[in-house]
């Protein structure tokens, strides 16, 4: 039947045939060519299921290598969505004492994200609830436990806000992090815990198998060559000091402060204390809603690191900033002699001392806390000077410490002023509470123990840390942290005379500080008060010791407490003390005179009380 | 004797066969590995060795009986079927199945191969005339009846099979363009008016400028026109009525990704499967998709996916291009007859090839709508392979007797 008509039809029929063949042919290419990767990785998704192993989570070591702060074991309940009934939610809601609710919330969050994967349903919970799960296995399909680890703290140095806690990833956290984390993950949310997160968490290990469309698993992938080994939390080694930070801790019992201590001669965190304070163990397991309540609704703040979060004038504590300003810019003779008659007349405003120190020279000035030769003394050497120096001594910024919460503080400047009160609205009287430490000055027990250990070492500000060392677990290789250090410029006679007059506020009659002191050592230090409009004031002391080659400088904060001679001093004595010796040698209760009896260099005469007027 | 063979087997044809049914029963062999489908490989091979045997003797049977025997058998599939629809038993929800000896036998496959006997011999006597309205009618009448029973069982896809397999003929047969638009047109529009307005506005204008490219009087133009209307307006209309879940089936049905753990399962797998290989493919009987039956009863409609995964490109390539030469063989053969009625089987036999090609591989790749139509020679399924087998015998026969009228 071949016609001119048929022929045409035939050319038609084979184009359409043509045009068939280059449609599938085309889409053939796109799929296997153009959208290969896209389709090969769902294609491994789909058969391949990762199940990740947990690593154990790195110790914490002091500086001697005693164990702060390792794991034990605890219990978490797990559904799986794919083979969990909706049905046995009330049976397991009454086992485990959560709402269901909240089961069914976290099965269904499961199953969006992978409806194979357990998802966590209940924290550590107790040998009872398991021996529960277990008698109704057969009644709650898709129901299973996994031991996990929860944090000990072996020894009495329970140091919250230092080592911090870990809690269970938030949505937002699992956002913003990625891929490393998976929901129902633990990550550090405070402390050291937050910090070094990274360091302490390890590195999840991967099991990859084979399973059918059903979600049934048939074996290895690929013989498990795939397979990622969980790599252990590296520990961390820490410069603090277990028994010091303990003693620390101890000492603010039923007080609100704080006590830093830090080696002079690297920056290290000896000790880190804030009272009050939690009990880490809480956020060990499951954090039961009514404690989280109560911890941030208690007037007390016990969440809060007033060691380095909170901001206090420092009182007289920071008058050898002024001295070492004075004394560099030549202001003034130290061996020159004011006549201090207990207040100080500037424009209208009569400015007071504690008591009437009559003639004092420098020195003098510094171990009995004299205001008015302050006063002078800061009219002398200027505002400007006064903040360069209050800077260079690290002030009104961040230290840098590793635990990532901390104040900057406040130290204010010419600038400053001229931003809160207007240009040349504020007069020179604004000046004269800063020399003793008052007024608008802010700073935190952090810097101030930070200050201390510059002053002691005469000018060596090293950035503050409290991890020395992390050990990686698998290779035993040991990292040291770097630690930063920069140079306070004063001269050998400016740092004499400091070093003086703290020797003296502790050591001779008339010191402010004799309650810090210490047998067979020779302690520095400054007392200083914090005027508190609200209330008592806040007790400070800051020092260091040895003399010579300190080894420890300290600051305490106690809030409230009055004096900071009569307070915080007995608390920095005791810290130096144990940190020393590695005990405490004197008799708490009469800590004065056996200080006088063990004392093997020269002693003023003894005093029975410290002075409870002295700053 | 060689000279013999040559000048009456059409060998390219048999080998083109022969190796798509080898393609076929390794890739059931590969769908049912390691599953607990096994006999499923063992009986497609009893049937391959049955069809091949059916496809031979339907090669060397005399041409004029097989003529002769056009409409008998066509009456005697449609009483099958009605028989079919009182007696069969339900498989899937469709009345299409004939238990004989615990093999399904689906009659709705081989009624295909009957009313393409029917057709041709209609078409080719020397009085009919497919310009003539009651001529059409007839025509149309042969494919209807067939199309009506098999749409009370219900089977979506064979009842669009026949529509290509009537387009293909009664344009192959002469029909004017005005008839195969006047087909054409109203299908477009429903499936347009399902997409939304626009679509269904696009159709329109194009049925009016091809109309009136095509010269047909005026009356007949504006009845083909008016018809395309009406069509899209009340399929529009129907679907407003439905409820919501049945709207959501039909909508599935165009956009099957839109619901991915039902009706776009299946596509969203078969895409995975075929993407995931790549060029060379994963390996025989490595395909993880294949393997972990990601795919149910993928030896059945969505067998493309095992070959196009586990060879990648290349297998998925050699299974489009030996469909292709097979089909313009075929166009050959139907143009090379020197009698009607072989033109018109052999062209019956490539648009059934054709249209199963197109709607099983698209549908695969995810540009075509779920039908469940088998791809000719590779599916698994007793009916549909010997279907097939017969329409080859049928090509090969009317290659062999291609000199007579």
């Amino acid at each position: 039947m071949e016609t001119s008509e048929s022929s045409s039809r035939r050319t038609i029929f084979s184009l359409l045939v043509g045009l068939l063949f280059v449609f599938l042919l085309a889409r053939l290419v796109q799929l296997q060519f153009l959208y290969q990767d896209v389709y090969g990785k769902k294609s491994e998704e789909n058969s391949i299921r990762p199940i990740a192993h947990d690593p154990i989570r790195g110790y914490v070591f002091d500086r001697s290598g005693r164990l702060l702060v390792d794991n034990r074991p605890s219990y978490t309940v797990t559904v799986t969505p794919a083979e969990f009934h909706s049905t046995s939610i009330p049976l397991l809601s009454r086992i485990l004492s959560v709402d269901s609710e909240l089961i069914q919330e976290r099965v269904n969050k499961g199953k969006v994200y992978n409806r194979f994967s357990p998802v966590k349903v209940r924290r550590d919970i107790d040998f009872q609830t398991l021996a529960a799960i277990e008698e109704n296995r057969d009644k709650l399909p898709g129901v299973d436990y996994q031991i996990e680890s929860k944090r000990f703290y072996p020894t009495k140095a329970k140091a919250a806000h230092l080592f911090g806690y870990t809690k269970e990833i938030s949505d937002q956290q699992l956002a913003a992090k990625g891929d490393e984390y998976r929901p129902g993950d633990v990550i550090g949310a405070t402390g050291l815990e937050a910090a070094y997160d990274s360091y302490l968490r390890g590195q999840k290990g991967y099991e990859f198998i084979t399973v059918n469309a059903k979600g049934q698993m048939l074996g290895a992938y690929n013989e498990g060559r795939n397979d990622i080994t969980t790599k252990e939390g590296d520990d961390l080694f820490l410069a603090t000091d277990g028994p010091l930070q303990a003693l620390a801790e101890s000492l603010l019992t039923d007080k609100r402060g704080a006590v830093v201590a830090i080696d002079p001669d690297d920056g290290g965190v000896l000790a880190l204390a804030s009272k009050p304070d939690y009990d880490l163990t809480l956020f060990g397991g499951v954090t039961p809603p009514e404690v989280w309540d109560a911890l941030t609704t208690d007037s007390a703040r016990p969440l809060f690191n007033r060691a380095t979060m909170t901001r206090y004038p420092p009182g007289s504590t920071f008058k050898m900033v002024l001295a070492a300003a004075a004394l560099q810019n030549g202001v003034v003779n130290p061996a020159a002699r004011i006549t201090c008659t207990g207040g100080f007349q500037f424009g209208t405003r009569l400015f007071k001392d504690h008591v009437t120190h009559g003639s004092t020279n420098m020195v003098e000035a510094i171990q009995r806390s004299c205001n008015v030769y302050f006063y002078q003394l800061m009219l002398k050497t200027g505002f400007e000077s006064w903040t360069r120096y209050g800077e260079e001594f690290g002030f009104g910024s961040a230290t840098g410490i590793d635990i990532l919460e901390e104040t900057t503080g406040l130290l204010p400047s010419e600038e400053y002023f001229d931003r809160i009160y207007g240009e040349r609205k504020w007069t020179k009287g604004y000046l004269v509470s800063l020399a003793i430490g008052q007024g608008e000055v802010g700073v935190s027990p952090l810097q101030m123990a930070c200050y201390a250990s510059t002053l002691g070492n005469e000018g060596y500000y090293h950035t503050p840390h409290v991890v020395e060392k992390i050990r990686d677990r698998e290779t035993g290789e040991v990292r040291g942290v770097p630690v930063e250090t920069r140079k306070v410029e004063l001269s050998d006679q400016t740092w004499k005379i400091i070093h003086d007059g703290m020797y003296r506020c502790v050591n001779e009659e008339g010191g402010t500080g004799l309650a810090a002191r210490v047998a067979g050592v020779q302690v520095a230090g400054k007392t200083g008060t914090a005027q508190n409009p609200h209330g008592e004031d806040h007790a400070w002391f800051v020092g260091y010791a040895p003399l010579d080659h300190p080894k420890i400088a300290i600051c305490v904060l106690v809030e409230n407490a009055g004096f900071g001679g009569s307070i915080a001093a007995p608390i920095a004595g005791m810290c130096i003390e144990q940190y020393l010796y590695g005990k405490l040698i004197r008799n708490q209760r009469n800590a004065p005179s056996l200080i006088a009896a063990k004392a093997n260099h020269p002693q003023p005469q003894t005093q029975t009380q410290p002075q409870t007027e002295s700053h | 004797m060689d000279s013999w063979f040559k000048e009456h087997i059409d060998f390219a044809t048999m080998g083109i066969v022969a190796a798509l049914l080898l393609i076929g029963i390794a890739s059931v062999y590969s769908a049912t590995y390691d599953a607990e489908a096994a006999v499923f490989f063992h009986r497609q091979i009893i049937w391959a060795g049955i069809g091949f045997l059916l496809m031979l003797s339907i090669m060397l049977t005399p041409f004029r009986i097989v003529q002769l025997l056009s409409y008998p058998l066509y009456g005697a599939s449609i009483v099958v079927l009605m028989t079919v629809l009182a007696i069969g038993k339900a498989v899937a929800g469709s009345k299409s199945w004939f238990g004989i000896g615990g093999l399904g036998l689906q009659p709705s496959e081989i009624v295909k191969v009957t009313t393409i006997l029917a057709l041709a011999s209609y078409l080719s006597q020397r009085h009919v005339n497919l310009r003539r309205f009651q001529d059409i009618l007839v025509t149309f009448a042969i494919v209807l009846i067939p199309v009506g029973l098999i749409l009370l069982q219900p089977d979506m896809g064979t009842a669009i099979i026949y529509l290509g397999i009537l387009l293909a003929i009664v344009y192959w047969a002469g029909a004017s363009n005005f008839l195969i638009m006047a087909l054409l047109a109203p299908v477009a529009a429903a499936i347009a008016s399902l997409f939304g307005t626009s679509a269904f506005v696009a159709v329109l204008v194009l049925t009016i400028i091809v109309l009136f490219f095509i010269h047909e009087n005026r009356l007949a133009s504006a009845t083909v026109f008016s018809g395309t209307v009406l069509v899209g307006v009340s399929v529009q209309f129907i679907f407003g009525k439905l409820a919501h879940y049945q709207q959501k089936r039909i909508l599935t049905f165009l956009n099957p990704e839109a619901d991915p753990l039902g009706a776009g399962y299946n596509v969203i797998q078969s895409k995975i499967a075929i993407g995931s290989g790549g060029l060379l493919g994963k390996g025989y009987l490595q395909g993880s998709q294949t393997q972990l039956n990601f795919l149910p009863a993928q030896w059945t409609d969505f067998i493309y996916c095992v070959p196009a995964e586990e060879f990648g490109f290349l297998g998925a390539f050699l299974i489009l291009i030996l469909l292709t030469l097979l089909l313009l063989r075929g166009v050959r053969t139907a143009s090379v007859v020197k009698s009607r009625y072989a033109s018109v089987v052999a062209i019956g036999v490539v648009g059934t090839f054709m249209i199963h090609t197109l709607i099983n591989i698209g549908m695969a790749t995810g540009v075509m709508p779920v039908i469940g139509v088998p791809l000719p020679f590779l599916s698994y399924g007793g009916s549909n392979l010997l279907t097939n087998m017969i329409m080859a015998g049928l090509l090969l026969n009317m290659y062999t007797n291609r000199k007579e009228y």
